[in-house]
């Protein structure tokens, strides 16, 4: 059941010319563990794909194989229709596959600006050699205002803002970059309710842009909020892929369920 | 949720609601305060205090330390407590006694084999912290003895003594009548500041001792710039030494006892400036201040003749006020 749903999944979405990030067969293994099994996935151009499943699952593994933190085991990931060569994280955001930390990996002493550009700060002058503050604060500012962040001031320090605000900084540090791809694993776990709201809207915005956003989440109600597409993962393997607007709650529920009593019933 | 929100409103002013005023104002500008009155106090109390021939004194003084509490400021922003200032600079002493004194090299290649001897030093530091991951404090404090005892089998305890002028015409020549060594504290402190505030490295600096994997995953080669800080640290203590070494006229070591200054006085001043042993905050500018604050109050106490026990009571009470400053100031983050 689980190849056949591969097949049937790879056939409706793996050959459109919307498709923006596809993965062939993709497998790795940690010694005898195969954590990602023959996963064949594709998410288009401009959309939020919702990836769900239990803990284990095997979503943050595909993530990592994705923006090149993990090499696969076998398999190929295809990059608006190229095969792409994906060996390390700057290979993957050379594509503008740009993953949004789950901790964020925000300097907390640091302002807005500086950290929208560690790592890339833009230079000028004799030999590159000073930081070009006025460009790095006009384009922090544009970039804020692009995804309609609530982010009080490009030099406020990070740790004076909201948990909102800081999913924000982290996103818009992924555009800096020429994130095309945006992932994002758990962006609401640790997050109250109003805080949740503007992370989803700064979502949506990204959408409105014409980005595309891979969302790692255990929040059913979100994917229904917020994805085009829906994918469940249980135990290394893509169980089954959904337009969020031809399904519903329940029947995302049965494939979960679904998968858990064919596993039991196998064991 | 598919709505449009408001206009974007990045151009808000940061607001910091529930923050008590006072004690940010003192943890900001206390130092500053506590300066301008230790200045009038000592300018009341002393009659030769205010003078310009104190000034230039008490910045003489401050120049050599200060260089040294400059490169340590910037490990310690950098996340890391090298330890073997002491060791370095009692190093550098000596090599500068050897190579000038009993060797006699000219002084502009004994102060680049002094150099090489610190960048050496440096890489043995850094190479236990990086590729060995011992934490710097620990691997610092042990390199700081290796490079004592280098001392000890180098000279048997003994002070050299320099006879040879060049060093002492050169270095305590008083270019626009201020001593070369306050002109070169002026100098590291504007590239630390420089390079703190207006470079990349500057950059990768705070952001490697602030949150050292967040850095790396972001980019920041966290090991070159480790390395980077040691090796500016080193550079700093040889060359403070140097000068040190220029103004006493003789190598700074009495047996492993160095002289010029001790690691509580330059904790105290790095602290003090507003860096934290947390690592990833402070700033140079400050450091200055604070090196200047410790001397104007040794100075002030030396002119009152108040004997060396309260000096050292005031010393260590400074330390531990700066510590606690420290601690105060993570725990407001």
């Amino acid at each position: 059941m689980l190849e056949s749903s591969n097949l049937e999944h790879a056939n409706r979405f793996g050959a459109t010319s919307e498709t923006i990030l596809e993965t062939r067969n993709l497998s790795k293994s940690f010694g005898a563990v195969q954590a990602v099994r023959n996963v064949n996935w594709s998410v288009k151009r401009g959309e939020v794909c919702a990836l769900l499943g239990d803990n284990g699952a095997g979503k943050s593994t595909l993530i990592k194989l994705i923006t090149g933190a993990i090499l696969p085991s076998s398999g190929e990931i295809w990059v608006r229709g190229s095969r792409a060569r994906i060996t390390g994280p700057s290979d993957a955001l050379n594509l503008g596959i740009a993953p949004v930390y789950q901790d964020l990996a925000l300097i907390e002493g640091r302002n807005v600006i500086q950290n929208m550009f560690l790592g890339s700060e833009l230079t000028h002058g004799p030999l590159n050699l000073f930081l070009d503050h006025a460009r790095m604060a006009l384009e922090t500012t544009r970039v804020l205002g692009e995804i309609r962040s609530r982010i009080p001031s490009a030099r406020a320090v990070v740790r004076k803002l909201s948990g909102g605000q800081r999913q924000a900084v982290a996103i818009a540090r992924t555009l800096i970059r020429g994130g095309q791809i945006i992932i994002m694993d758990e962006p609401t776990a640790a997050l109250g309710v109003e805080q949740t709201r503007e992370v989803l809207q700064l979502i949506e915005n990204l959408r409105t842009q014409g980005r595309t956003v891979v969302l790692i989440t255990h929040n059913m109600s979100q994917v229904f909020q917020v994805a085009d597409q829906v994918s469940v993962m249980f135990r290394g393997e893509m169980i089954g892929t959904k337009r969020v607007k031809d399904t519903n709650q329940e029947e995302v529920i049965s494939m979960i369920v679904g998968a858990k009593r064919e596993a039991m019933g196998a064991a | 949720m598919r709505e449009e929100t408001s206009a974007p409103s990045v151009l808000r002013p940061p607001s910091t609601p529930g923050s008590p005023r006072v004690l940010d104002f003192l943890l900001e500008n206390g130092l500053y305060v506590s300066t301008l009155i230790l200045i009038a106090v000592f300018s009341v109390s002393i009659p030769v205090f205010f003078t310009l021939e104190n000034a230039v004194n008490i910045l003489s003084s401050a120049a050599l330390k200060g260089i040294i509490a400059a490169g340590f400021t910037i490990t310690l922003i950098a996340g890391l407590i090298d330890t073997s200032i002491l060791g370095m600079a009692a190093l550098s002493t000596v090599l500068t006694g050897v190579l000038f004194q009993q060797l006699g090299w000219p002084l502009w290649t004994t102060m680049l084999g002094v150099a090489a001897a610190a960048l050496v030093m440096a890489s043995l530091n850094d190479a236990l912290v990086v590729r060995a991951k011992i934490n710097s404090f620990v691997a610092t404090t042990a390199t700081s003895g290796v490079f004592l005892g280098v001392c000890l089998a180098l000279t048997n305890g003994q002070t050299i003594t320099i006879t040879r002028p060049e060093l002492q015409t050169v270095l305590l020549a008083r270019p626009l009548g201020l001593p070369v060594a306050i002109w070169l504290m002026f100098a590291v402190y504007g590239a630390g500041y420089v390079l703190l505030n207006h470079t990349r490295l500057g950059s990768h600096l705070y952001a490697t001792g602030a949150n050292h994997n967040a850095a790396r995953v972001n980019g920041v080669p966290v090991n070159r710039v480790t390395h980077i800080a040691f090796a500016l640290c080193a550079l700093a203590a040889a060359l403070g030494t140097v000068l040190a070494t220029a103004r006493a006229g003789s190598s700074l070591l009495f047996g492993t006892q160095f002289l010029t200054f001790d690691l509580t006085e330059i904790f105290t001043a790095v602290l003090l400036g507003g860096a934290s042993l947390f690592g990833g905050s402070g700033k140079i500018e400050r450091n200055l201040v604070a090196v200047l604050f410790l001397t104007i109050l040794a100075n002030g106490l030396q002119l009152l003749q108040t004997g060396t026990g309260i000096w050292l009571v005031l010393k260590g009470a400074a330390f531990v006020a700066a510590i606690i400053l420290d601690v105060v100031r993570q725990r407001r983050q």
